[in-house]
């Protein structure tokens, strides 16, 4: 068996052009390898079709060609566990904190007797502990994206996507949940698809980065950060990186529009 | 409210006590009435047929307004049939139930039904179209199935709905069940209605009727209300 959590081979996606009489190609042959326990990054322009490609993994997006396949703990037999962070936080306002982790909980039928470990142990990973009786709406944005990470770790996924999770915080707020992140990841290994438009955010926190170009979109670069882990979020070695990605990102942004 | 009062006592003075009673004759009237332990009877009956087309009502309107909305062929093969009940005049219902089931139980309760149901199905299938496709798309992501969904992510959010409905079809269902009962009802509060309308009686049949919208006034402060203040606690905590 292959080491790989996720493979995606020659994925096409078109969607009917406004009007519906075409069609415009959204993905266009893309293969993706993901190793198992590896946070990877895709960076690109907003409207690249990163999200939609977290949509396809998830399920809840279909496509016209090309095959994914997530490998599970046991081979193959069950369907895989997917861990999905949105944009917002997406949690049920009704439930308290503890009883949204439930919910994903009961969703992957994971047996009802580990539940009670299974939220305390997340709830403290994200630093919420003391916080299951609370209703989300009585949280901060960042506190209910805490929720969130919680609720998507606590189902111990076989892929964690996380969709520019913290791009609705405020910069301050952002800059913490990404060292938070980065330490909760110390103890919590799952496989991670992160996308995001900022290459410093995927420098940061990647040990892979992938990078997408438009229409359609396809990645034209990999790129290992071989800095360890955890880092300082000014480590003068990501500037470095940073700077020669956006050059090289422009350069070939400029290429194909000629 | 003070001034209100004296004005209905002045006014009263012109007139017999049995056409326009002062309020202080009106409440010697409910007292009467309340002395007699046999009018318990007739409020608990009235009470019960209210309670039980109220809930067949909520149950039928909210089961076919959720269907409605979540099946497109559904919708629009129901929507001019719930309009078509809309807008049937409501005193047939009184006159069709009572030749249909006589004078029963039954009746009020089918009346009440006919007329309250397609107003909670129109409301919560409203609710329907206001549902959060992210939520869903989350509970998908998350393999929630059916039952799941439905349980703790869609009718959550028809709560509202449900809650303005149930209000509505309290305050309809009562007026609707005296109708119903004054026509067909060998018991009730309408009956009584009947009965002293048939004697000329105006001072008792205010009796009747202001100590009835008291009660049902109670019941929605004491029991609807509160019980939506609970329900809809995990809204309060954005407040704070």
């Amino acid at each position: 068996m292959s080491s790989n959590a996720v493979e995606i081979e020659s994925l096409s996606k078109m969607f009917p052009a406004p009007g519906g009489l075409s069609r415009f190609t959204v993905l266009e042959s893309l293969s993706l390898r993901i190793e198992r326990g590896t946070f990877a990054s895709l960076v690109g322009p907003s409207g690249c079709g990163k999200s939609t490609l977290l949509n396809i993994i998830a399920g809840i997006e279909t496509h016209d060609s090309g095959e994914v396949h997530i490998a599970t703990q046991d081979g193959g037999k069950s369907n895989a566990r997917i861990g999905y962070v949105f944009q917002s936080p997406r949690l049920l306002n009704w439930l308290t904190v503890e009883d949204n982790i439930k919910f994903a909980l009961e969703a992957q039928n994971i047996t009802r007797a580990n539940w009670g470990e299974r939220v305390r142990k997340y709830l403290d990973l994200v630093g919420l502990a003391g916080q299951e009786h609370n209703y989300p709406l009585k949280l901060s944005g960042g506190m209910q994206q805490r929720v969130a990470i919680a609720r998507a770790l606590a189902i111990e996924p076989d892929i964690l996507l996380m969709d520019e999770p913290f791009s609705h915080l405020d910069e301050i707020t952002a800059r913490k949940m990404r060292v938070d992140l980065m330490h909760i990841l110390e103890h919590a290994k799952p496989t991670i698809l992160f996308v995001t438009h900022s290459l410093r955010e995927a420098v940061y926190l990647s040990e892979e980065v992938y990078m997408m170009s438009v229409k359609p979109a396809r990645i034209f670069k990999h790129l290992r950060v071989e800095i360890p882990r955890p880092r300082e979020p000014e480590d003068p070695r990501l500037f470095d990186l940073e700077k020669d990605l956006v050059r090289e990102f422009f350069s070939v942004l400029e290429h194909d529009q000629r | 409210m003070i001034g209100l009062l004296l004005l209905w006592h002045v006014v009263s003075l012109f007139f017999l006590a049995t056409f326009l009673p002062s309020p202080a004759e009106l409440l010697t009237r409910v007292a009467a009435i309340f002395s007699n332990p046999s009018a318990y009877r007739v409020v608990g009956k009235t009470l019960e047929r209210i309670l039980a087309g109220l809930v067949l009502s909520m149950l039928i309107g909210a089961a076919i307004g959720l269907v409605m909305g979540l099946r497109r062929a559904v919708a629009s093969f129901l929507d001019s049939w719930i309009m078509v009940l809309l807008t049937f005049p409501a005193i047939s219902w009184a006159f069709l139930s009572v030749l249909w089931f006589g004078i029963s139980d039954l009746a009020p309760i089918f009346t009440i039904v006919l007329i309250v149901f397609p107003y909670v199905t129109m409301n919560v299938w409203e609710g329907t179209k206001a549902m959060d496709k992210e939520l869903t798309d989350m509970a998908m992501v998350f393999r929630a199935n059916r039952f799941l969904l439905l349980r703790k992510v869609l009718i959550p959010q028809l709560m509202p709905y449900i809650f303005s409905s149930l209000r509505i079809s309290f305050a309809l269902s009562w007026k609707i069940a005296l109708v119903s009962e004054a026509f067909g009802a060998g018991l009730g509060v309408g009956k009584e209605l009947m009965y002293w309308f048939q004697g000329i009686r105006a001072d008792m049949m205010l009796a009747w009727g202001v100590s009835f919208m008291v009660l049902m006034v109670l019941i929605d402060l004491l029991v609807l209300r509160r019980w939506e203040q609970r329900v809809f606690s995990w809204r309060q905590a954005a407040v704070a």
